[in-house]
């Protein structure tokens, strides 16, 4: 009984740490690392949460696909690279061309569900264009894992992480120290299994 | 300021809460401290139940895919309700284990 008070009082003060101070924006911004918007062959938008039933892009998802999209009419590369699920991709062909992206501009892999399927997808799609150095779009905490193994994939990789200072209202960081942990579990796990 | 808004709003309901404890529900102050430890044994309860529904959860995952090869996403538990649900099967095991004395 004793243990389980000093859990709950523990998980209390994570709770007040992770909700109003800015212990998430920190983390946030060190995983993100130093983006790189330089000239490069790609931009490469990473999959991210897919997309609902009804097809629209999940909030992350979104981001990064508009990320990508500004990058390309700044004009950092010649085409842009949409990664993920079978309806991510197809929600995100069909917006990114409503952005103005040009059709002919546009590649996206088969399908990735995992990070480590993405990069593989990657390599198939753009090694025989000889296209290989490339401008990563992700999350700032998924950049870390997204960037290893993209890099193991035979590319040299530029990070453009999405806005890098995170939320600012408790809820929000909230769902950000829960995605730390996530992310920090599933790089555990991909370490673990030798994948990166 | 949001933090000064929450915290301050839950600061006044507390002690709004403690005045109608004692006054009005004639409550006795030295058991609050024993309310307090107990709330804290349902959360750290609720702490041990969200981390078997994880490991559950991933075991169930990971075993899946190995047996069937179809993919199956671990994102699927990462979701608010689990630890909602968990919140409720601590208060309901605490309650089991520790009924009102």
């Amino acid at each position: 009984m004793h243990g389980l008070r000093i859990l709950g009082a523990a998980a209390v003060l994570l709770f007040l740490v992770a909700a109003f101070t800015p212990l998430a924006n920190v983390l946030n911004i060190r995983m993100a690392g130093t983006a790189r918007l330089e000239p490069s062959d790609a931009i490469v938008v990473m999959g991210r949460g897919g997309a609902d039933g009804d097809g629209v892009l999940t909030n992350r998802s979104l981001r990064r696909l508009l990320r990508g999209v500004s990058l390309y009419r700044e004009g950092l590369a010649p085409i842009l690279v949409l990664s993920g699920t079978k309806v991510e991709t197809r929600s995100r062909l069909e917006l990114a061309r409503g952005l103005g992206v040009p059709e002919t501009a546009i590649l996206t892999t088969h399908e990735g569900l995992t990070t480590k399927q993405e990069a593989a997808e990657l390599s198939q799609l753009l090694q025989p264009l000889g296209r290989r150095r490339i401008l990563l779009v992700a999350d700032p905490i998924d950049m870390p894992r997204a960037r290893s193994l993209v890099e193991r994939a035979g590319f040299v990789v530029h990070p453009a992480p999405t806005a890098a200072s995170g939320p600012s209202g408790p809820e929000s960081r909230l769902g950000l120290v829960r995605d730390i942990a996530i992310e920090l579990t599933a790089l555990g796990y991909y370490r673990l299994t030798g994948a990166l | 300021m949001e933090l000064l808004v929450i915290v301050g709003l839950v600061a006044l309901t507390s002690v709004g809460a403690y005045i109608v404890g004692t006054r009005i529900l004639a409550l006795e102050r030295v058991t609050l401290r024993l309310a307090l430890g107990e709330a804290l044994e349902c959360l750290g309860l609720t702490v041990v139940f969200l981390i078997v529904n994880l490991a559950a959860g991933l075991t169930s995952i990971f075993g899946f895919r190995a047996l069937t090869g179809r993919f199956v996403s671990v994102y699927w538990l990462n979701d608010v309700s689990l630890a909602v649900l968990s919140l409720l099967q601590a208060l309901v095991f605490h309650r089991w284990w520790r009924p009102t004395k």
